[in-house]
């Protein structure tokens, strides 16, 4: 703990990128195969909700300023998840309107609240496309401990979700109790959501989950390899945005989403040049 | 309350622009719903921010760039993206639906690295998310009267064909309809009507409008006709009237409109309960 107190605001993004860089893709790995990575952009979309409600609370009711507004994002994300699994069963020959449902309706309200509460909307761009700048100390503490929480529950569950996964109706017979384990990854989403928030952006969480494993797949031949790979893509996109936007002064979500992109496209050139041939997709 | 949107030029502009939108975006989603393209409207979207971030940053490098009006970059970027997307899936031929969110956050994570390039994090960035009532100009209102004349003449001329492709699309092909090129053209489209709505409902929200007016819609409807009726019923009270509240409390029109359609959604959801 006292190293940390000593890191300069450039050595805790890092440190914070490192931790996101090696959560995102891991549990992107598993949205992937489940094939619900869109799952992220519309609970990201309603982090935000959670946020500029927290930040709106705390400005109109004094006895409720100490709230910090990534816990009520937190909080909002969970319940948006519950949502979207009501609105799956409202229109069921048409499920995925629930994605787009979720993700307008949560934004829209951000917008509103956004208009709301007082101060400049330009304060409101380092939530939306993420900062290395506003990382204090306590959000390093926050993206360390849901990062913690997140990586105990992936691994306590891993065989688990594996088999979730590949084949829900055999999970079933052989006797994983799927519903409680959905409720378990639902919270895991909305946890890596929040934490990743502060460095890469709510609007490019979704990039995070979804480019270094869209990489990897390209190029993998397991399931195992996938998620190694994605790993390596999600840090080194990590630390090389994070260098490149410190030392050129651009937006951190958006040069690490660039170098994921950048690694995305080299990935397509190996496989289309075939010097490998992968087996996954 | 609704006076003085006539009083001021460019509230009726806006008003009027509205009108259109409010016809476009549902009737245009009531196809994207029903061929389960309902996420293609957010990713094209999200690279429509590209585009208009890439001419931001054109403009201020090059004073040639200045004056062009960065709806056209940003539909130009919007028809590339439509492109793309068909062409991510081939690529990921197991897993197709990936192509969406690597257009959507590849999208908006170049468009971020323009706008810092371009020291465009100001309000005027705002207003291009989550749209504004008072930012539609007489040149934007002529351009989006063009682009909903070609949509209304497109959608009059291959109704019947987009009919039938939405509902059975072997049969469809079988019976010799192009479907690749009415598929580009559909999309195309939709990415014009992307760009023409954004200055009102803002990018991040220009999807809503598409999804849930239809969204809604559908719990009613009896059949396809009335899903339209419908759609464009709730799309047109919404925009109207979010409009004006967005005038009155002076928030941002997009998040407006979108919860009035949120609301709309849920009252029919409760009312139709039963039904479904």
């Amino acid at each position: 703990m006292e190293i940390l107190q000593q890191l300069t605001f450039i050595e805790r993004g890092i440190v914070a990128g490192l931790i996101i860089g090696l959560i995102c893709p891991l549990l992107g790995a598993f949205l992937l195969v489940r094939r619900i990575t869109i799952i992220t952009e519309a609970l990201s979309h309603i982090t935000l909700t959670g946020i500029t409600a927290g930040v709106f609370i705390s400005q109109t009711m004094t006895w409720l300023a100490f709230i910090n507004p990534l816990y009520t994002g937190l909080i909002f994300s969970l319940v948006g998840s519950i949502l979207i699994e009501k609105l799956r069963h409202a229109y069921k020959s048409f499920q995925e309107l629930a994605v787009p449902i979720i993700l307008s309706s949560g934004i829209g309200l951000s917008a509103i609240l956004i208009g709301l509460s007082s101060g400049s909307t330009v304060e409101w761009y380092s939530y939306l496309f993420g900062s290395l700048v506003t990382v204090s100390l306590s959000d390093l503490y926050f993206t360390m401990a849901t990062g913690f929480i997140a990586f105990i529950i992936i691994f306590a569950f891993y065989k688990e979700w594996l088999s979730i996964s590949f084949d829900q109706e055999f999970a079933k017979t052989s006797g994983i109790k799927v519903n409680r384990l959905n409720f378990f990854f639902s919270l895991l989403i909305a946890l890596v959501i929040s934490m990743s928030m502060k460095v890469v952006g709510i609007l490019l969480v979704g990039a995070m989950v979804t480019l270094p494993v869209a990489a990897s797949i390209q190029i993998a031949k397991s399931f195992r390899q996938v998620v190694i790979l994605g790993i390596i893509f999600g840090e080194v996109a990590m630390i090389a945005g994070i260098l490149f936007s410190y030392y050129f002064n651009i937006a951190t979500g958006g040069m690490v989403v660039v170098t994921g992109v950048v690694i995305l496209l080299l990935t397509s050139l190996i496989k289309r040049l075939g010097l490998v041939s992968s087996t996954v997709a | 309350m609704i006076q003085v949107f006539f009083q001021f030029d460019f509230l009726r502009y806006s008003l009027y622009t509205g009108l259109m939108i409010g016809f476009l975006a549902p009737f245009l989603g009531v196809f994207l719903v029903v061929r389960r393209l309902s996420l293609i409207a957010d990713a094209l979207s999200h690279i429509t921010l590209t585009g208009i971030a890439f001419s931001l940053l054109l403009g201020r490098f090059y004073p040639l760039f200045a004056g062009l009006n960065p709806l056209y970059m940003g539909m130009a970027f919007s028809v590339t993206g439509a492109l793309f997307i068909e062409r991510l899936r081939n690529v990921y031929k197991y897993y197709k639906e990936l192509a969406i969110p690597i257009i959507l956050s590849a999208g908006i994570g170049i468009g971020v690295v323009f706008i810092s390039l371009a020291d465009g994090f100001t309000n005027d960035l705002f207003h291009y998310l989550f749209g504004s009532v008072v930012t539609i100009t007489r040149t934007d209102f002529q351009m989006i009267g063009v682009i909903s004349a070609v949509v209304v003449v497109l959608i009059v001329l291959f109704y019947k064909e987009w009919f039938f492709l939405s509902f059975d699309e072997d049969q469809a092909v079988i019976s010799g309809i192009p479907k690749k090129a009415l598929h580009f053209i559909f999309i195309v489209m939709v990415a014009l009507v992307i760009a023409a709505s954004m200055r009102i409902v803002g990018i991040l929200l220009v999807s809503a409008l598409m999804t849930l007016p239809v969204a809604s819609a559908m719990r009613w409807a009896k059949s396809f006709k009335q899903t339209f009726l419908y759609a464009v019923i709730f799309g047109e009270v919404s925009v109207v009237l979010g409009l004006v509240l967005a005038l009155h409390f002076d928030i941002a029109s997009g998040g407006t409109i979108v919860m009035l359609n949120v609301i709309i959604l849920l009252i029919s959801l409760l009312l139709t309960r039963k039904r479904m």
